[in-house]
């Protein structure tokens, strides 16, 4: 995948009420409502899914918006 | 000809103090009932009294299976007892509920540990014994309170874990209204993943050890080595990535394809676990069966429930093909197909 614009469809479709917000590069994932570890893991089993990675925990932890997870994920792949 | 091996019926029993989800909010107030509810499926939990154990649990499920099935106790020749709280390191509990259940002495009496793949294992044990001859009418139980292992700081692992016991009856016979032939299974074991869902201490390996609270940085709770401590990203990779190439594998060994199913009964983790796995395996809503609202997570008792509470629905009848997955502690893995 090598269009953020994608990479943002699929971060937001692990939320479980993705269809209710709006959600762009620069937008502070972990404030939305529906945001737990759960959404979390399922975001880390879509980035191994399409980017063959195991983004690690650690460095998820350290990234504040979507485009530092895209920016971190393409670091490492 | 052909020797089957046949569910003839389930029961099972909750016990009746419960931990609801006002309960939990009240304990930990970021977390909304709504939110509770929203993620995991699940609203109550039943829990067990502190002088409640696996063993009781499975007295009163096996105790209700008879009263209202009309099978005669007397007809038992095995009991297997899946569970992961046994009574002592040694008796086998499943010895003391041939005498707690007055089967005959003829029986052959078995426990084994095994967690949320503990069903559909039992019924593998089951369909071998019946089979190779050695048995015709086993009662197998599943019962667990996992609640006893977690520390009541774990926010977590509170939320998703309920106690219960399930008693089915497999014989070489089709009885009553509606019976599964238990087909062919599919297994999978990684140890690798041993500590992924762990109680440490307390068994053999660190019989004397005591655990102290780990916290994390805001002063959360994150594990203690004498409770249950599940690594939640990695159980949620294992399911996420082992278990939908399993399903086409058990269905392959069944000579089915997935339209020949009719009904999927998981594990019932959790509702967004659930879901998510749902969707990798690609199956369809109206045909993957949920029910955890008001027991959680049972562990191997989850599936016995569903079935039971799928047949009461009216969602399981006779003519249908039901894939049951177990998968889980271990970590492990078991599928078959129930032809009913």
């Amino acid at each position: 995948m090598n269009n953020i614009n994608e990479f943002i469809e699929k971060f937001k479709d692990q939320f479980i009420d993705a269809d209710e917000f709006e959600l762009d590069a620069q937008s502070e994932f972990r404030n939305i409502d529906s945001w737990d570890s759960l959404t979390g893991m399922a975001i880390l089993v879509m980035i191994k899914d399409e980017f063959k990675v195991d983004f690690s925990e650690n460095k998820f932890r350290e990234c504040k918006t979507v485009q530092d997870v895209y920016d971190e994920v393409l670091k490492i792949s | 000809m052909e020797v089957l091996a046949y569910i003839n019926d389930i029961n099972y029993f909750l016990p009746q103090k419960r931990l609801t989800n006002q309960m939990i909010n009240q304990m930990h107030p970021e977390w909304s009932v709504d939110k509770i509810s929203a993620k995991t499926g699940i609203y109550s939990r039943p829990i067990a009294d502190d002088d409640v154990f696996a063993s009781d649990l499975g007295v009163n499920a096996a105790n209700r299976l008879f009263e209202q099935s009309g099978i005669d106790r007397s007809a038992i020749d095995f009991i297997i007892f899946c569970t992961q709280s046994p009574d002592y390191f040694l008796p086998t509990t499943a010895c003391t509920l041939q005498a707690r259940l007055g089967l005959p002495k003829s029986a052959g009496a078995l426990d084994y540990n095994q967690g949320c793949s503990g069903f559909v294992y039992g019924l593998g044990l089951a369909k071998g014994l019946i089979v190779s001859g050695q048995a015709n009418n086993i009662l197998l139980i599943t019962a667990e309170t996992y609640s006893k292992y977690i520390n009541p700081k774990d926010k977590s692992n509170k939320t998703i874990f309920g106690d219960a016991a399930a008693a089915t009856i497999i014989s070489n016979k089709p009885a009553g209204a509606i019976n599964g032939a238990v087909q062919d299974f599919v297994y999978y074991t990684n140890g690798e993943g041993f500590d992924k869902l762990i109680v440490k201490n307390g068994g053999a390996k660190y019989l004397n050890e005591t655990g102290v609270d780990i916290l994390d940085d805001e002063g959360a709770f994150i594990r203690n080595d004498d409770n249950l401590y599940m690594d939640g990203k990695a159980v949620f990779e294992f399911t996420s990535f082992v278990i939908p190439p399993l399903i086409d594998q058990v269905l392959e060994k069944n000579k089915l394809t997935r339209d020949d199913i009719d009904l999927y009964v998981f594990h019932q983790a959790n509702d967004f676990m659930l879901q998510t796995v749902r969707k990798r395996c690609k199956i369809p809503e109206d045909k993957f069966f949920i029910y955890l609202k008001d027991c959680g997570n049972t562990v191997s008792s989850t599936i016995p429930i569903a079935l039971t509470e799928a047949q009461s629905q009216g969602r399981l009848k006779p003519g249908m093909k039901v894939l049951i997955a177990g998968f889980g502690v271990g970590l492990s893995a078991a599928f078959t197909i129930l032809q009913y």
